[in-house]
């Protein structure tokens, strides 16, 4: 049996994934990358092995993506999360021609030609806003579970308006909005408001093309999914796990190669 | 050009324009009180904001009936007015935008082009406003031609480049060379040469023939229009100050974008009797004229409301500005019987064409001439020729002429990029260390 | 990746070693220059040897008192140099008129800075060019040259500079841009055996070296010529600075060649095309406006997007690079325009926002790796 791995460091998390010659998925897992890409990378090969009944000899190939790609020892090759994120799309929604990727740190969008290739992309890796993060501190703030943010977003008939900019700004901004006694969801909803946003600046810059689909932890949020596709005017795809579309797409990839 | 735009445009100037000033002045009658710690209020305002009501509303007209351009602050209109072009000025319709709180609206327009949001806030609102149409005035008529000079600075070039791009229409840049010592001969033969070849185009767009006794005429009207708005902040000298410099980043706009045509004549005249009247009977633009303040750099056009009670209220007045000074301050070298050499000069010797030796030397002067007692720094991020040397120029005049000063880091148009927080925190310091000095 | 083999033949003394030994064996004067447009032959002419002021490899530290954050690193680094006493080592400084903040930092430096050395101005006329902006340039390089010639200060004016003087120095700027011109030319048909980093480390030599010398480092580089077509992707580099080095360092390692380029550090300073046997002022003129189009010196969008398709289109370019540094206005305002008639153009593109002298940042290196990824697979 031949079998290709795909393994996605990113600075919070990592995730492995793991297809046979025909492109199946036959394991997956995910774990926390902590302070050390190594041995995150190594452990989620080793939760993804056991997971699906394998030995580690039978991985004909590796590709890396992600942050930590280069600490990744045993990669064979190393890929952007770009061209990788665009491939796990392609590979589930192959009508996708639009990508949107908003994970932990940075969010991307990416343009794709009908055959699967990358063609114009746009990264925000500047600052946390209009990124997962930027979702944890608020809800950190606001003492909201995480995952139960984007629900209490669409509870919300009216949203507060949060006008700066800067995640440590908006973070000042929430709490004397709390102190003026704005209801919690008016102002959840402001704050995917801003993620949307956010996102339509970078998806201006490239343009966009049906059908979107959306990977990435934060599409999770169905709060932002919603807003972002009204703002869109046009339906967005999500896989049930979107944030292993990276390590899917590393996958794909190394079997290609 | 069609009948029906001709005779549609003067029928709105005529009519219509007369009868919605009538209307907004109906409404206008629930107005709010004014505070105690202001003066009473200025009865030109209102002839102000018709003026500027009726130059934007007619515009809308004028798209086809007269030849029109889009012009930059410190260009030399005078020489367009004797081809009758209807004239639009980004600057100031951008410092409406921002004091309409509008700025950032029409910035992500552009951003969302690809502009980045660094560059200059009015270049962002303009080209938001070119590529979307989008604009509180209702709309702005599309140019025939784009007149720039660098004088101010190099990024109105670069702003007009993009708009001259984008509508492919003709683009005159005057270059005014810096004067990094003083103007030299050269520098002044080569505006000189640039204004007569300029003529050819102008004759293109417009249609009409270049007339020297007509420009000689409207050399004329700006100088006089120039000397009243010298004469109106003069007022200012007088304790207390009959107005506030908020109040004449208002009164600013004929000066700026009616320069050379009567009515900025009319304007100043009644102003300056308004001004002088209110100096006779010892009326201040403040209740309290307690100290007295000079603003560098443009206005924070998003905070001048807010910014004129917050001093009102503490007895402080702001009593002259170099931004406002920039439009008197050139005035004398006008001089009609040497019509191209003496426009070369005034255009070229503005405060933003000059070595900082010469803004320290007329900051100090200005403060010496109206009593100031403290200088508020407005350092503008979209300003890099007015900004970059405001740092050395707060120490030196500190130094010099012991005047205190706070620096406000924001912009013109763009309140993304203020911090309330900030600001309020350096002008109470700022406040202390004023009420600290006898 | 590969090595400029003839190079380590001639021992290169360090940019300031090499300084030194001009001034301290051949009397020549030192002028710091900053960026971007200088006539140099006036320097030449006037036995100065003008060393230009890019991105010294120092941290801002004093020029943060003088500077606002939203001005951009070149013109802090410039200062910085300044204020950390770099003055000392020169005769004098030229500031051309290349922006807003150059200009104002000019002000600052000869008005309120403390330094005793002679300050002199470059005025370059901005397009769109009239016959007016021939007149001005010819008789302002010669009050310029009367200034360099006065020696002490630029209000002690020294005698005019005669033809005489300066028609060898003329030629010398000549030859220096028909060398270059052949190096770009054998770059873009892909026979230049040598490395990213390397060709812009030996051609960046031009910003102090003394014309012979740097004849003979093009000279050398020249032999690189290896006749044959290199394989791989080509990349189109544009805007300010090729640096950080890094980023040159990574498109070796990707396997990618830069096929040509309208840097304002490079190209567009490069082709030049100085006639002969004319005047040498009339010379200096002509070839100035012959240079290629300059968001800095006020050129159209579209001269700029014509230039870059055709140079695109001669190296064999799928790519173009633009490599800014942050807060830069005149050329951030031409980007959007001209990436849109790229992208018409069936052509990839990647604006880069840079800061002189940091290192490459991992966002920075996955940008450009994923822009190549994106290169290779059309």
């Amino acid at each position: 049996m031949k079998l290709f791995l795909g393994l996605d460091v990113g600075s919070m998390s990592t995730e492995a994934v793991l297809v046979n010659e025909e492109g199946v998925v036959l394991g997956q897992s995910m774990t926390l990358t902590g302070s050390r890409s190594v041995v995150a990378a190594e452990t989620a090969l080793l939760h993804c092995l056991a997971g699906a009944g394998v030995e580690r000899e039978s991985i004909v190939r590796c590709v890396a993506t992600g942050y930590g790609r280069v600490s990744v020892p045993f990669a064979d090759r190393r890929i952007t999360e770009i061209s990788c994120h665009g491939a796990g799309a392609f590979a589930l929604f192959p009508n996708t021609r639009t990508v949107i990727d908003i994970g932990g740190q940075d969010s991307k969008v990416i343009r794709m030609d009908k055959s699967g290739k990358v063609i114009d992309f746009a990264m925000n890796d500047k600052c946390a806003a209009g990124t997962g993060r930027f979702l944890e501190v608020m809800a950190d703030k606001l003492d909201v579970p995480l995952d139960k943010m984007g629900a209490l977003a669409l509870e919300a008939r009216r949203e507060v308006p949060i006008s700066s900019v800067c995640t440590v700004f908006a973070e000042s901004e929430v709490v004397s909005l709390l102190a003026q006694d704005h209801p919690k969801e008016e102002i959840v909803k402001g704050l995917h408001r801003s993620i949307v946003n956010r996102t339509w600046a970078m998806i201006r810059s490239v343009g966009i093309e049906d059908a979107v689909t959306m990977t990435g932890g934060v599409a999770k949020n169905q709060g932002v999914v919603k807003l972002l596709q009204d703002k869109l005017g046009r339906p967005i795809q999500v896989n049930e796990e979107p944030q292993m579309v990276g390590a899917l797409g590393a996958a794909l990839l190394a079997r290609e190669a | 050009m069609s009948f029906l735009g001709v005779a549609r445009y003067a029928l709105m100037r005529d009519i219509g324009a007369p009868a919605l000033f009538r209307i907004m002045e109906g409404r206008k009658k629930r107005e709010r009180q004014i505070p105690s710690y202001f003066g009473p209020p200025m009865d030109s305002l209102s002839e102000l904001k018709r003026i500027m009501m009726r130059h934007y509303y007619l515009a809308r007209y004028a798209e086809g009936v007269k030849p029109i351009a889009w012009v930059t602050s410190g260009a030399p209109v005078e020489l367009l007015r004797v081809f009758d072009f209807y004239t639009i000025y980004p600057e100031n319709h951008g410092a409406l935008c921002g004091a309409r709180r509008k700025g950032p609206e029409l910035c992500e327009e552009a951003e969302s082009r690809g502009y980045d949001q660094d560059l200059c806030s009015y270049a962002r609102v303009d080209l938001g406003v070119a590529f979307s149409g989008k604009t509180p005035v209702g709309r702005l008529p599309k140019p025939d031609l784009l007149f720039a000079s660098n004088n101010i600075c190099q990024t109105v070039a670069y702003w007009y480049k993009v708009l001259a791009h984008h509508w492919k229409i003709p683009l005159i840049v005057f270059d005014t060379p810096y004067n990094f010592d003083e103007i030299s001969e050269r520098n002044i033969d080569y505006m000189i040469r640039q204004m007569k070849e300029m003529v050819p185009l102008l004759e293109r767009v417009s249609g009409k023939k270049y007339d020297e006794g007509k420009f000689k005429d409207i050399l004329l009207l700006a100088k006089e229009a120039s000397l009243l708005w010298g004469e109106v902040l003069s007022t200012m000298r007088n304790k207390p100050a009959p107005m506030t410099i908020f109040e004449a980043f208002g009164h600013l706009a004929p000066i700026v974008s009616l320069r050379g045509l009567p009515v900025a004549i009319q304007y100043y005249q009644s102003l300056l009797k308004e001004l002088k009247d209110r100096v006779d009977r010892g009326i201040g633009a403040i209740a309290q004229e307690r100290k007295r303040l000079m603003w560098d750099n443009i206005a924070i056009w998003f905070k001048v409301k807010d910014f004129s009670h917050l001093f009102a209220q503490r007895g402080m007045n702001f009593v002259t500005a170099t931004y406002t000074n920039a439009w008197a301050e050139t005035t004398p070298y006008m001089d009609e019987s040497h019509p191209l050499e003496s426009m070369a000069k005034a255009y070229s010797l503005v405060i933003l064409n000059n070595n900082l030796n010469h803004r320290l030397r007329l900051m100090e002067r200005l403060i010496g001439e109206y009593e100031v007692d403290g200088l508020v720094v407005h350092s503008a991020r979209s300003c890099k020729p007015y900004s970059v040397g405001q740092y050395d120029l707060k120490r030196l005049l500190l130094d010099r002429v012991s005047v205190p000063s706070v620096v406000i880091e924001a912009d013109i148009t763009d309140f993304r990029a203020y911090s309330e927080e900030q600001a309020n925190t350096r002008l109470e310091a700022f406040f202390e260390s004023l009420e600290a000095r006898q | 990746m590969v090595e400029c083999i003839s190079m380590k033949q001639i021992s290169i003394p360090t940019r300031r070693e090499y300084i030194e030994r001009q001034r301290r064996e051949k009397d020549w004067r030192i002028f710091g220059v900053f960026p971007a447009f200088v006539p140099k032959e006036l320097f030449w002419a006037s036995h100065v040897l003008p060393v230009e002021i890019w991105d010294p490899p120092l941290t801002t530290t004093e020029s943060n008192a003088h500077l606002q954050p939203y001005i951009c690193s070149v013109v802090k680094l410039g200062m910085e140099a300044l204020l950390q006493g770099y003055g000392r080592d020169l005769d004098g400084l030229l500031f051309p008129h290349t922006c807003d903040s150059i200009q104002n930092m000019a002000s600052m430096v000869h008005d309120f800075m403390d330094l005793s050395l002679p300050c002199h101005f470059f005025y370059h006329p901005k397009a769109p060019y009239t016959e007016a902006s021939k007149w001005f340039l010819r008789g302002h390089l010669q009050d310029l040259a009367t200034g360099l010639m006065g020696g002490d200060d630029s209000e002690n004016r020294g005698s005019e500079m005669s033809p005489e003087i300066l028609r060898p120095w003329v030629d010398q700027g000549r030859e220096i841009h028909a060398l270059l011109a052949e190096l770009y030319a054998i770059r873009a048909s892909g026979r230049l055996n040598v490395s990213n980093a390397c060709f812009y480390e030996k051609v960046r030599m031009g910003e102090y070296l003394l014309p012979e010398d740097y004849q003979g480092v093009l000279s050398s580089l020249l032999e690189n010529d290896r006749g044959a077509k290199h394989d791989g992707p080509v990349v189109f580099l544009s805007g300010i600075l090729p640096s950080p080095r890094e980023i040159l360092v990574l498109l070796d390692d990707l396997g990618v060649r830069v096929g040509d380029d309208d840097l304002l550090a490079c190209g567009r300073r490069f082709k030049v095309q100085t006639p002969v046997g004319e005047n040498p002022w009339d010379a200096l003129v002509e070839g100035y406006f012959s240079m290629p189009p300059c968001s800095t010196r006020g050129s159209l969008v579209q001269d700029r997007a014509d230039y870059l398709l055709e140079a695109v289109e001669r190296c064999g370019a799928v790519g173009v690079i633009f490599l800014m540094v942050k807060f830069c206005e005149p050329e951030l305002f031409d980007v959007p325009q001209l990436t849109r008639i790229l992208k018409d153009a069936g052509l990839s593109t990647l604006v880069l926002d840079c800061e002189v002298n940091q290192a490459l940042s991992g966002q920075l290196a996955t940008r450009i790796e994923a822009f190549v990824e994106t290169m290779r697979s059309r």
